[in-house]
């Protein structure tokens, strides 16, 4: 169903309808809302798992694990890598409208006038 | 907040660009760790053979970025900064973290008699063996350094998350400078805490230093511990959200 209408939904003494009180000034705010995160998993499980069973046969000494821990580092490494591209895509690749962080920053620097002077 | 409403004071007042007037600080919370240098300063270049190099083998870019350097504005290089070859990053990140109050004269000569002590007990240990175990004694007390730090990284971290309502020790990969930070800090504080209160810091630090090592020791037993309690919470690696 599309949005109800606003038409006429301020309290005046000729208006019979059903009205909105606010309990703020309807005015703009000079932000926008953030975008959704997307759920994230965790990462590098599998790593992880094969390392600590190594560690569970070898009384967690490191020097008879050390290609596992290899795997695991390499893992988190690129994991991290792959996030950091992620939030550089991000940033730099709007299409449409802009990032929620640079409108934000925009409306800062020009924000909505309520009063005329 | 304010940085904005500095620049604007600075160009509407006709400044060089670079210098804050101390006059016109805006009211509110003083900005005490922040850079008070513009985003128009460079960072300074400590390297000898760069600029021992002779004109002729200059590149085209370096000829440009030399007489760019000539007009632009570049921050003072740290009192730390040497380009002796005796500089070791490692090394001075330990005195940082060792030093108190500012007091860097202290913590450095601290690390340098903790050195110093590893080299003497390292040569009693050489003079003492047998010619097989000889070969076998590492006498050189900065390869004892780094190796006895890298044997104390903890390898995975544990983060408190926080889930329904409460706090679970959730096992995480760690960046490499928090695995480094964490082996120098756990080092520092089994130093100062839980040895005797009349040895003297370079006595501990050497002693713990040749135990770690040797992968013996406290340090190295902290470090196991906390693999340990990742291995037991293993099944909550799946509140990590990263």
């Amino acid at each position: 169903m599309a949005t109800p209408s606003l038409r006429g939904r301020l309290p005046r003494l000729a208006n019979p309808r059903k009205t909105l009180k606010p309990n703020k000034p309807l005015i703009l705010a000079n932000r926008v809302g953030e975008r959704r995160r997307e759920k994230g998993e965790a990462t590098c499980i599998t790593e992880m798992s094969v390392m600590m069973a190594c560690w569970k046969e070898n009384e967690f000494r490191d020097s008879a694990c050390k290609k596992e821990i290899q795997d695991f580092f390499e893992c988190a490494s690129r994991t991290q890598e792959a996030r950091k591209m992620r939030s550089i895509q991000d940033t730099l690749g709007e299409s449409g409208s802009l990032s929620p962080k640079k409108m934000n920053k925009l409306l800062q620097r020009f924000p909505n006038k309520p009063h005329l002077s | 907040m304010a940085a904005p409403v500095l620049k604007a004071l600075r160009s509407g007042l006709g400044l060089v660009p670079g210098v804050t007037c101390a006059v016109w600080r805006v009211p509110g919370p003083a900005q005490v760790r922040w850079s008070r240098y513009g985003p128009e300063f460079r960072d300074p270049l400590v390297d000898k053979e760069h600029y021992r190099k002779p004109e002729t083998e200059l590149t085209e870019e370096e000829k440009y970025d030399q007489e760019l350097k000539k007009t632009q504005l570049i921050k003072a290089a740290p009192a730390t900064t040497t380009c002796s070859v005796f500089a070791d990053p490692v090394i001075s990140k330990f005195t940082n973290m060792m030093m108190k109050g500012g007091n860097k004269i202290l913590a450095r000569s601290l690390v340098t008699q903790t050195l110093e002590a590893v080299k003497r007990k390292q040569f009693e240990k050489y003079h003492a063996a047998s010619a097989e175990e000889q070969a076998t004694i590492e006498r050189n007390p900065y390869i004892i350094f780094h190796q006895a730090l890298k044997n104390c990284e903890p390898v995975i971290g544990l983060v408190p998350i926080l889930k329904g309502g409460h706090f679970y020790q959730v096992p995480v990969p760690l960046p490499d400078r928090r695995r480094r930070f964490l082996a120098m800090k756990w080092m520092i504080t089994e130093c100062r805490d839980n040895k005797h209160r009349r040895t003297l810091m370079p006595e501990k630090l050497s002693h713990e230093l040749l135990q770690a090592f040797h992968n013996q020791g406290p340090v190295i037993k902290r470090k196991q511990d906390m693999h340990k309690m990742a291995e037991a919470n293993r099944a909550l690696a799946h509140y990590r959200w990263w």
